[in-house]
């Protein structure tokens, strides 16, 4: 395509997200602001080989993490056989006192994953990653793919790329899977939560309920919506977007008033299933990731196939002393953080902050881990009628039903500053759609 | 099938109602603005009257500028406007992406027209927009208690409009055999005593607009008692 094309074709396509309210919603001083989300039009290529690979890896990983957070709520082999150190379990603020002895419908914990990857100059793979509690992102590539088919349909006329519309498809399937008699809902907090678009969409998109806590209510034992006309219509599975403390005010945070009361009574019983399960948290932090590749080895007794970024705890004395050490080449990351906030790189940092945080580091190990910053691939972006290279990274979604399903697409996050590996939209950043192709690596048209 | 919460209903509900503020009132502000060009300076206070809307503006131009596009103030047209966003954003899955689209593409006329010269054309974008957000709504949308809400919220509206306005005797008639048609296929529990007297009311020459207008805002009231029973 020449760059008139591209141009257009951007100028079509942004104009289309713009109608379609396609927006994530940032709070700053306090008042909440919408905007919209950036999408640039060279997507992200994926070829089938490479695919292949990621696939396997992901739902290798994705299958370990389950077992160990069944594990960790049940009979805590992997403790007992001194692979992970009970302190790294219990003291994250992801480990759940609650959830001791509770299995979920089919015993599945991490239906919807989303495994965050950079892929290195020399193509290796790295998860950064991996996010089980609310992983959000999918409705952008769908509703970008929608949207990019229309204003170029010749683009995918002359290139094989798998769909990715059937991403709602998938995730009704992970729904009836585990639903145990009634509806399907999608809770959300409300309007003025960050993916309130996304929320609305797939529910537009799977047909199931969007629905405020309020809407719903927990008698006898059972999950009830309650229809206009006064009739209640029985609920049996949730997948919820709003996340464990403010579920339940009786079992969790009392103050909230987006949850349900006794939901998770209700769920402990067996009497709905609630999407992704409570507690998972103490496997998606960023402490527990370093053992991933551990629980591999231990629950399946495989190889990993997909790497880890190098990564030091400076719990461990070893570590500590390497990561002072090597203060300069590493990234650090303050395990309880999200949304690229607490991620820091020691290159950036002058003597006086570098001193400041390595006392903190001291005081508070446990609370950080440390990477190697590795020097991930840039993917050209399309701005100013120019094409410019640019960090990117890769959410990776998996969905749980029967078996393990990865989705043949993925969000792919760049950053706007040349200077930049912070990806995230709260930061700033955009996004674009992650093509796997059906052929391998093919010259292809953007 | 299709469930629905108290909340969506009322919303739908009132989606009905703030699109076509939106829509009538553009309509009286069109014909007013043009006598207003070059014509008396206090046209606007009559206006406001036949709204019956607070007169809060000190001249012509305030007016305009106020009554038009102030957000913040609640008798705008552009204040109904978000609130007709408002009610559509959370209603995606019951009215489908391509027609909530039409709600925001009149948010985006509108804030086109707030920085134009010559207003009145983009004013009428808003107004394409809206009727193609109903179009696009009763085309699309399957479930039949889902239309009726937006379609009811619109009669109410516009009977409530047209009364204030002094519209004429048959338009109020027509409006109201539209609304009794549509009520019974919402859901929604009414009074029927209530609009069996707006009936009556409407076939009266000197329309007592008062009445017309308790009687309709009063219609869902939860306390009703009903000829229907419980
Ligand atoms: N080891 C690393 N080398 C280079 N860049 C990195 C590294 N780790 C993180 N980053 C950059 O920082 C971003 C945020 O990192 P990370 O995903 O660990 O943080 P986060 O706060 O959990 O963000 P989110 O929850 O939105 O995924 C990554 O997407 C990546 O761009
Ligand atoms: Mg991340």
């Amino acid at each position: 395509m020449n760059k008139e094309g591209m141009n257009s074709y951007s100028d079509t396509v942004n104009e289309l997200l713009a109608r379609y309210g396609v927006r994530f919603g940032i709070y700053k001083n306090g008042t909440f602001k919408e905007q919209l989300f950036p999408l640039d039009i060279i997507p992200r290529k994926i070829g089938q080989k490479e695919v292949e690979y990621l696939e396997k890896g992901l739902k290798q990983r994705v299958m370990a993490l389950n077992e160990f957070i069944k594990d960790i709520y049940g009979e805590k082999k992997i403790i007992r056989n001194n692979v992970i150190p009970e302190e790294f379990v219990y003291m994250g603020s992801g480990y759940l006192a609650q959830c001791e002895g509770v299995c979920p419908a089919k015993e599945i914990y991490t239906h919807i994953s989303g495994i965050d990857l950079v892929q290195a100059k020399d193509g290796q793979w790295f998860v950064l990653e991996d996010n089980l509690r609310i992983p959000s992102g999918a409705s952008y590539p769908m509703i970008a793919r929608d949207i990019c088919r229309k204003s170029s349909p010749a683009i995918f006329e002359k290139n094989a790329i798998y769909e990715n519309r059937n991403y709602a498809k998938m995730l009704r399937k992970a729904m009836d899977h585990v639903n145990v008699g009634g509806h399907t809902v999608i809770l959300t907090p409300g309007r003025y939560n960050a993916a309130y678009f996304e929320h609305s969409y797939l529910a537009e998109h799977t047909g199931a309920h969007l629905v405020t806590g309020n809407e719903l209510v927990v008698e006898n034992d059972h999950l009830y919506f309650v229809d206009y006309s006064g009739r209640k219509e029985k609920v049996g599975a949730v997948y919820r977007r709003i996340s464990d403390e403010y579920l339940d005010p009786m079992n969790f945070n009392s103050e909230s008033v987006i949850g349900i009361p006794h939901i998770y009574d209700i769920y402990r019983k067996g009497n709905v299933s609630l999407m992704n399960a409570p507690g998972n948290g103490v496997a998606d932090d960023k402490g527990i990731y370093y053992f991933v590749p551990e629980m591999i080895s231990y629950y399946l007794d495989e190889e990993p196939i997909l790497h880890n970024a190098p990564t030091y705890l400076p719990f461990y004395e070893k570590d500590m002393k390497y990561v002072i050490e090597n203060f300069d080449d590493l990234v650090l990351k303050d395990v309880a953080e999200a949304g690229g906030y607490g991620v820091v790189f020691g290159q950036g940092m002058t003597k006086d902050e570098k001193e400041r945080f390595i006392s903190m580091l001291k005081k508070e190990p446990r609370r950080f881990i440390a990477q190697e910053v590795i020097d991930f691939r840039d993917i050209d972006i399309f701005e100013d009628g120019e094409k410019v290279p640019r960090k990117a990274d890769l959410r990776a979604f998996v969905l749980m039903a029967e078996e393990p399903m990865v989705w043949k697409s993925g969000l792919t996050r760049f950053s706007r500053n040349p200077d930049s590996f912070i990806v995230n939209s709260s930061q700033g950043g955009g996004f674009k759609d992650t093509w796997v192709l059906e052929n391998d690596l093919s010259p292809t048209i953007l | 099938m299709a469930i629905l919460s108290v909340e969506h209903s009322d919303q739908l509900y009132w989606l009905g109602r703030y699109s076509e503020r939106v829509y009538t009132t553009i309509k009286e502000f069109a014909k007013r603005f043009d006598s207003m060009i070059e014509l008396r300076e206090h046209d606007y206070d009559e206006y406001c009257k036949a709204q019956d809307i607070p007169n809060i503006y000190s001249s012509k131009d305030d007016f305009i500028k106020r009554y038009c596009f102030d957000e913040s103030d609640p008798n705008s047209i552009h204040a109904n406007l978000i609130r007709a966003y408002d009610n559509a954003v959370v209603l995606r899955e019951e009215i489908g992406s391509e027609t909530l689209a039409y709600i925001q593409l009149a948010i985006y006329a509108m804030n086109k027209a707030k920085s134009s010269d010559a207003p009145l054309i983009q004013l009428q974008r808003v107004v394409d927009n809206i009727v193609a957000f109903w179009g696009m709504a009763d085309d699309s949308i399957d479930s039949e208690s889902v239309r009726s809400l937006i379609k009811l919220g619109k009669r109410v509206e516009r009977i409530d409009l047209y009364a204030r306005m002094n519209m004429g005797h048959s338009e109020l008639k027509r409006e109201l055999k539209r609304l009794n048609t549509r009520i019974g296929r919402t859901g929604l529990r009414y009074s029927s005593v209530k609009l069996a007297h707006l009936n009556y009311l409407a076939e009266m020459e000197n329309t007592p607009k008062d009445m017309i207008i308790e009687e309709i805002e009063s219609l869902f009231d939860e306390d009703i008692n009903t000829l229907d029973g419980k």
